[in-house]
């Protein structure tokens, strides 16, 4: 009975220890996840020191992951709050940001509809539910439907902040960006945004059955997120940058692996899965 | 085996057996525990009474308890309308009008639809429900209360069947062929008789529905469109308290109100479930003494 006590001891020593072995845990944001796990891959292909773990949550998870030790790199959509900066000055945690990618967000909706494009100014009202019908948007009499994601994911808020709205109590809150793709397929009037890494694979639209919108604003012409240069060059307006939060402990450690996903391999494999790579 | 070593024996099981029974104590009173002092942050950030009474829940600013609590009575509610008779009927059929041998592969078959997971059947409501109840009452979408309350209700049904068939299975015979030795019909006798003895068990069968029902997360995360507007009716999308948590609980930053107010809706959907159990105990007692 005693011995066994021992070795389970020994086996939670052994455990707690990890964070001096060569595992670098990469954990966060949902939208990262899917380029995060191909770079790893790519990386681990050409050396396979140190072993990496990659897991997605959300980015709120990822930073507070980072915050209690969980992991040594954390994904995120969204730049770090204010109230987060200071909890890690608080617990005297120093980190490092990065950005490694930008995103494009499309406003995708039901392929019936007849319209191609969208102002901001309506993409606005659409979404603070001032517009409730496609009717007032020039198309067929049709109730218009918002699918969104959860109230505190790092998309929605990016969204929210960028459209300068609260969001319309009606819009319905989508698990991720597979199932707002799956709703605005199956409703008539469905509207919704998703990463573009959803839609676009080698700069095609991957899934014909939803209808990528072009976004224009008073000054710029219509540009759709297919259009890569506009994404590049940011002329595409729901795009942001993709970061990378790593604990300052474990930066040697991470650092091939950063410098690879910002070299020439890295941003290749990030451009051809619908992401965008960052321009210097 | 001489007879020190079988003592010691019983004396070890005595211990194994001990702990398991107040390890499994300590787990439920450390849930609560951690709830209630995760909630007590909570209030101490928000009156309980605006909880309570807002109407709204819009974790940056709105901590209204009601819409969600709404959501979740009528998706209950509902379910429960679509279950109860089914599950009672089907039971009455399995043990009451079936042969033998129809009983035997009725009940396995019951059974089996409970290990269906909820993501299943979750995914069967976007594909299969949610079109059809859309395409049948002419809406643009059927992620709505209704789509959930169907799911829940093919979900709380293996409960209410398997434990309202073994209530109405054990009332004794003899009781039921006394009311035939007097010229009772069958549904006489199983309206008189065999069903009002049955009764508690049959309510305990309802509440254990339910309870499954009100804890169920993934179904009605999946079904029910999650918008937080205040629910109005059937055709409404709604957003439960267990939908809240689940989608939440992920991205929300560490111990923040909002982190506070989370555990605070676990602490409600607790006691919510922890009262149906209660009560569906004391109803059976309460029958039970009048019999």
């Amino acid at each position: 009975m005693r011995t066994c006590f021992c070795l389970l001891i020994f086996v939670f020593l052994g455990l707690s220890c990890g964070k001096q072995g060569d595992i670098l845990k990469i954990k966060g944001s949902d939208t990262e996840v899917n380029i995060s796990v191909l770079l790893v891959e790519a990386f681990h292909a050409q050396r396979p020191y140190p072993q990496l773990s990659v897991s997605g949550g959300g980015s709120g998870l990822g930073i507070a992951s980072l915050m209690n030790g969980l992991t040594d790199i954390a994904n995120a959509s969204r730049p770090m709050n204010s109230k987060e900066e200071a909890l890690f000055k608080e617990k005297n945690i120093d980190i490092v940001s990065l950005v490694f990618a930008s995103d494009a967000l499309a406003i995708i909706a039901h392929p019936s509809i007849l319209l191609d494009s969208l102002s901001v100014e309506e993409v606005k009202q659409i979404f603070k539910g001032s517009i409730t019908d496609w009717r007032q948007l020039g198309s067929r009499d049709m109730p218009l439907t918002i699918y969104g994601r959860q109230n505190n994911s790092g998309t929605h808020e990016y969204f929210r902040k960028k459209l300068d709205i609260e969001f319309s109590l009606y819009a319905k809150e989508m698990n991720g960006n597979a199932q707002i793709i799956e709703s605005v397929k199956a409703d008539k009037g469905g509207i919704g945004y998703v990463g573009a890494g959803y839609v676009i694979k080698n700069g095609k639209q991957s899934d014909h059955s939803v209808k990528i919108l072009k976004i224009y604003t008073d000054t710029s012409k219509a540009y759709s997120p297919l259009d890569y240069d506009a994404v590049v060059n940011k002329q595409y307006y729901f795009q942001r940058p993709l970061f990378q939060y790593i604990l300052k402990s474990s930066y040697e450690i991470a650092k091939p692996l950063l410098d690879f996903e910002r070299g020439p391999v890295g941003q290749k494999i990030i451009a051809t899965n619908g992401y965008f790579p960052i321009k210097e | 085996m001489n007879s020190t070593t079988r003592v010691k024996i019983n004396d070890v099981f005595t211990y194994v057996f001990r702990a398991s029974g107040f390890a499994c104590i300590a787990i439920l009173i450390g849930i609560f525990i951690m709830l209630f002092y995760n909630t007590i942050a909570f209030f101490g950030q928000i009156q309980p009474l605006d909880f309570i009474t807002a109407t709204q829940w819009n974790p940056s600013h709105h901590f209204g308890l009601l819409p969600l609590l709404v959501s979740t009575l009528l998706v209950t509610l509902g379910a429960m309308a679509i279950a109860v008779p089914l599950g009672i009927g089907t039971a009455l059929f399995v043990s009451e009008y079936t042969t033998d041998l129809a009983k035997n592969v009725l009940k396995p078959a019951i059974e089996m639809l409970a290990a269906i997971p909820s993501v299943v059947i979750g995914f069967l409501g976007i594909v299969v429900i949610g079109p059809a109840i859309s395409h049948l009452f002419g809406l643009s979408n059927g992620l709505n209360a209704l789509n959930g309350a169907i799911l829940l209700a093919v979900m709380a049904l293996p409960t209410i069947i398997t434990v309202a068939e073994d209530a109405i299975h054990a009332v004794p015979p003899t009781i039921k062929e006394a009311s035939y030795g007097l010229g009772a019909t069958k549904w006489a006798t199983l309206r008189n008789i065999t069903l009002p003895a049955a009764y508690p068990g049959i309510i305990a069968a309802v509440m254990l529905g339910m309870g499954r029902a009100i804890g169920e997360t993934m179904t009605v995360l999946m079904a029910t469109g999650n918008s937080l507007a205040f629910p109005t009716g059937f055709f409404d999308s709604i957003r439960t308290i267990t939908a809240t948590i689940a989608i939440e609980m992920g991205e929300v930053p560490f111990q923040t109100t909002h982190y506070y107010g989370l555990f605070a809706l676990a602490l409600i959907l607790f006691l919510i479930t922890m009262a149906v159990n209660v009560l569906a105990e004391r109803i059976a007692n309460r029958i039970r003494k009048f019999q």
